[in-house]
């Protein structure tokens, strides 16, 4: 009964998401609020009935006997309700919903939270209807099974486990950012006080993706085996897209809401991150490429998502080019000056997901062509991977670097720079020292130096413009800090971390494979490697292969373990490696396979990432930075002042005021 | 005799992923691994695969290096035998132009705008509440 009761409560949450958007759209009120509750309710009631059925063990519901086993263990039965196409469908209804409950419940009302309730109506209703009529997680099945056919393997993991609720908080709360650009241009108004109530929601989004997209990368290093956590992947790409549009959207809104200003840039940008989650979304479910998130290709999948993508871009470009005339400039400011500081972010940022863009799409397209016999085969196979992202990206991501603690310092309208250089000046100097020590130590690799030296400069830059901004108060100011300011200085020093982490490590890392039998000993990086033998052991749902390797360094000596499992059921295996974490990185040891024809010769695989911490803790830290920004939005629940009243408060007599353009 | 086949056998097995001596030699050899492509496995680098093509290509590229070839020797002769696909660096100067192009584009699109002028009559605007977030 209980997969009819959650097929029940999901037609409930279609029709209250339906009954929302008429009602938003056309007039409003206490009664879209509660619609909107109770649509997010229902979804969150049925993704709970999905869950009891997987952890159940239901297996007369279609889904459950696909996709999960009497052997799995509990939070793998929990986590493999998302794990496949329809559940992770009902996840994506459940957080647009959930976003327009929120919305409902701490939004204040007004004809901005109606219309972004219409629309956000409009978007779930079209969700729910997919899932109900095309792919209905809640499918029996008239011969149940006795058990189960199991999960992939390699999404059997923890980090894996939560990587899609936190990518859907940040790729699906797009679309509620979404919602409230095009109330915002329904209503003709985009202005400071839109600004100011859509940059919490943004920030939500955006420091939810952030650790989504960390989440999959740390996966990635620990769990595919070979270290790495960042490949370029389309896949990969498809979440960093919306991830640079979305920083891009978070720092223009600021200069919206203080200044008035870039409100049609802001407003496209709050379009186009969530059009860039949808065609993200296209390209990992329609089966254009394949991957461990291709759950299964199907063709019709992708249309829908397609004329989905097609019909909520135009439509909502189609508003833009309608009320796009009536939004007026903001107010003039100096190049130097913060205003023009975020223009140039938002330049970059920019610059960076079209590229982005057309380094994933092409050679997709290309092959497209290629298939339909318009371009020849030689001509349709393409690729565009790391070299060519790494070299185009990094000068970029660079040049905006440098300048952002100066962004950081300047002030509204018109900067003095030579003030701040007293306080840059010894960043400048820390970088360029850092640099030439990571050099020194690191082989007088470029690319290393280059890196070091923007990560350093950016750690230092931040760190200063906070001494500069707490002065000579000590302790006690420093503490007392708003939070706006917490969340920028810890958001960016992320930024610097995860540089200096990211270029030591791809530039340093080292990898080696050795063919040990018993006995032997590896060295390497002045560690040493026993190998004492492997030996077999039995796991819940496979069975595994696990080495006993003695491990010597500086004196200490430990046994670790790495393994490779093999899952009877899926038919495949993936290897559990065995990490020691020490102050400067990681020793990262993987079991291989047996060497042909030697018995008793095994290939230990060894590898050494330097700052592997500082890629994820910087990460991390960007999204902590984000959150304290949503944070201080949240507790500041002032009046905003219209940038007239900060001049006529703020401004000395005798400098003549600006004309508002 | 058996001594004699033992002794090759282990030579090949050690082949597998024997590093060259010289280490500078051994780093240009893994980054090309790192941006040749696995042509038959999914989307993978040669320097991560188990397939034997990348077995293969590991070893090749090492000797290759090894002989004294430069980095785009080696990439054109997987090029040639593979085609574009096996490469991750795409030799389409125009792609690699596009990004460029497009940040030089809209920087100027922005100078004509007037993003550019300076505002000498400009005072900044004073350091209260409103400068204090970003």
């Amino acid at each position: 009964m209980i997969a009819e009761l959650g097929h029940l409560l999901a037609f409930f949450a279609l029709a209250a998401a339906a009954g929302q958007s008429v009602l938003g759209l056309t007039s409003g009120g206490e009664t879209v609020r509660r619609l909107a509750v109770a649509s997010g309710m229902f979804s969150l009631l049925a993704m709970i009935t999905l869950i009891i059925c997987f952890v159940r063990l239901d297996f007369s519901v279609a889904l459950v006997a696909e996709n999960s086993h009497t052997l799995k263990p509990l939070i793998y039965r929990i986590a493999g309700a998302w794990g496949n196409h329809e559940g992770s469908m009902l996840l994506w209804c459940l957080v647009m919903a959930g976003y327009g409950a929120a919305a409902g419940l701490f939004m204040q009302e007004g004809k901005l939270r109606d219309r972004a309730l219409g629309v956000q109506g409009l978007l779930t209703t079209a969700s729910f209807a997919y899932l109900l009529f095309v792919s209905s997680p809640f499918t029996r099945l008239i011969d149940a099974p006795f058990d189960g056919g199991g999960m992939n393997p390699l999404l059997q993991d923890p980090a894996v486990a939560l990587h899609p609720p936190m990518l859907y908080l940040g790729y699906v709360g797009m679309s509620f950012v979404f919602s409230l650009a095009a109330s915002g241009l329904i209503n003709g108004q985009i202005d400071r006080e839109w600004a100011k109530r859509t940059r919490p929601w943004a920030l939500f989004a955006w420091s939810s993706l952030t650790i989504g997209i960390a989440l999959g990368a740390i996966w990635a290093y620990y769990e595919l085996g070979w270290g790495g956590w960042w490949f370029w992947d389309p896949v990969e790409n498809a979440s960093f897209m919306p991830w640079l549009v979305g920083a891009a959207l978070i720092h223009s809104l600021i200069v919206t809401e203080k200044r008035g200003g870039m409100s049609a840039w802001t407003v496209f940008l709050a379009v186009l991150a969530f059009v860039l989650a949808l065609l993200g979304t296209f390209l990992v479910r329609s089966g254009v490429m394949t991957s461990v998130h291709a759950f299964a290709t199907d063709p019709t999948r992708g249309i829908v998502l397609l004329v989905g993508l097609g019909l909520a871009g135009g439509a909502a470009l189609a508003l833009f080019a309608w009320r796009a005339p009536m939004l007026k400039p903001g107010p003039e400011f100096d190049p130097v000056s913060r205003e023009g500081a975020l223009v140039l972010n938002n330049l970059f940022l920019s610059v960076a997901a079209a590229l982005v863009l057309v380094g994933t799409v092409t050679p997709m397209i290309l092959q497209w062509l290629g298939d339909t016999g318009m371009i020849s085969s030689e001509a349709a196979s393409l690729s565009i991977g790391e070299p060519y992202f790494q070299l185009t990206l990094a000068p970029m991501v660079a040049i905006l670097l440098l300048f952002m603690p100066l962004a950081q310092a300047a002030t509204w309208r018109k900067a003095e720079v030579s003030p701040l250089m007293k306080w840059l000046a010894p960043a400048a100097v820390a970088a360029v020292v850092a640099a030439l020590i990571a050099m020194a130590m690191g082989g007088w690799g470029l690319w290393l130096g280059f890196g070091v030296l923007v990560g350093v400069w950016v750690v230092f830059g931040v760190g200063f413009d906070v001494m500069r901004r707490v002065g000579p108060g000590g302790a006690g100011r420093f503490f007392r800090m708003p939070l706006t300011v917490w969340g920028m200085a810890i958001a960016h020093l992320g930024i610097g971390i995860f540089v200096i982490g990211a270029t030591v490590e791809t530039a340093t890392r080292t990898e080696r494979t050795f063919p040990l039998k018993p006995g032997e000993i590896a060295e390497m990086g002045g560690w040493t490697y026993e190998f004492l033998g492997v030996s077999s052991v039995d796991g819940p749902n496979y069975t595994a292969l696990r080495a006993d390797i003695k491990v010597t360094h500086g004196g200490s000596t430990e046994i670790i373990q790495p393994e490779t499992r093999s899952f009877p059921l899926a038919r495949t295996s993936t290897t559990e490696v065995a990490i020691r974490k020490t102050l400067t990185g990681d020793v990262y040891v993987a079991l291989g396979d047996q060497v042909r024809d030697v018995p008793g010769s095994w290939r230990i695989r060894i590898a050494q990432h330097p700052l592997i911490d500082w890629v994820f803790g910087g990460a991390g830290l960007i999204a902590i930075g984000g959150f304290l920004s949503l944070a201080a939005r949240i507790r500041a629940r002032a009046p905003v002042t219209t940038p007239e009243e900060a001049t006529a408060s703020g401004e000395s007599p005798a400098v003549p005021a600006s004309t508002p353009a | 005799m058996i001594a004699v086949v033992v002794a090759l056998l282990l030579q090949a097995a050690a082949a597998v992923d024997q590093p060259l001596p010289d280490p500078a030699l051994e780093a240009r050899a893994q980054s090309l691994m790192r941006e040749l492509r696995c042509t038959v496995c999914e989307n993978e680098p040669v320097s991560q695969s188990t397939a034997d093509m990348a077995v293969d290509a590991r070893r090749k590229i090492r000797q290759l290096v090894g002989e004294g070839q430069s980095d785009g020797q080696v990439r054109d002769f997987f090029v040639e035998r593979y085609g574009d696909y096996v490469s991750f660096r795409p030799s389409n100067w125009l792609l690699w132009l596009f990004p460029f192009v497009l940040l030089v584009g809209a920087g100027a699109y922005l100078a004509l705008r007037g993003f550019g002028r300076r505002h000498r009559e400009l005072a900044p605007v004073p350091d209260d509440r409103n400068n204090e977030s970003a």
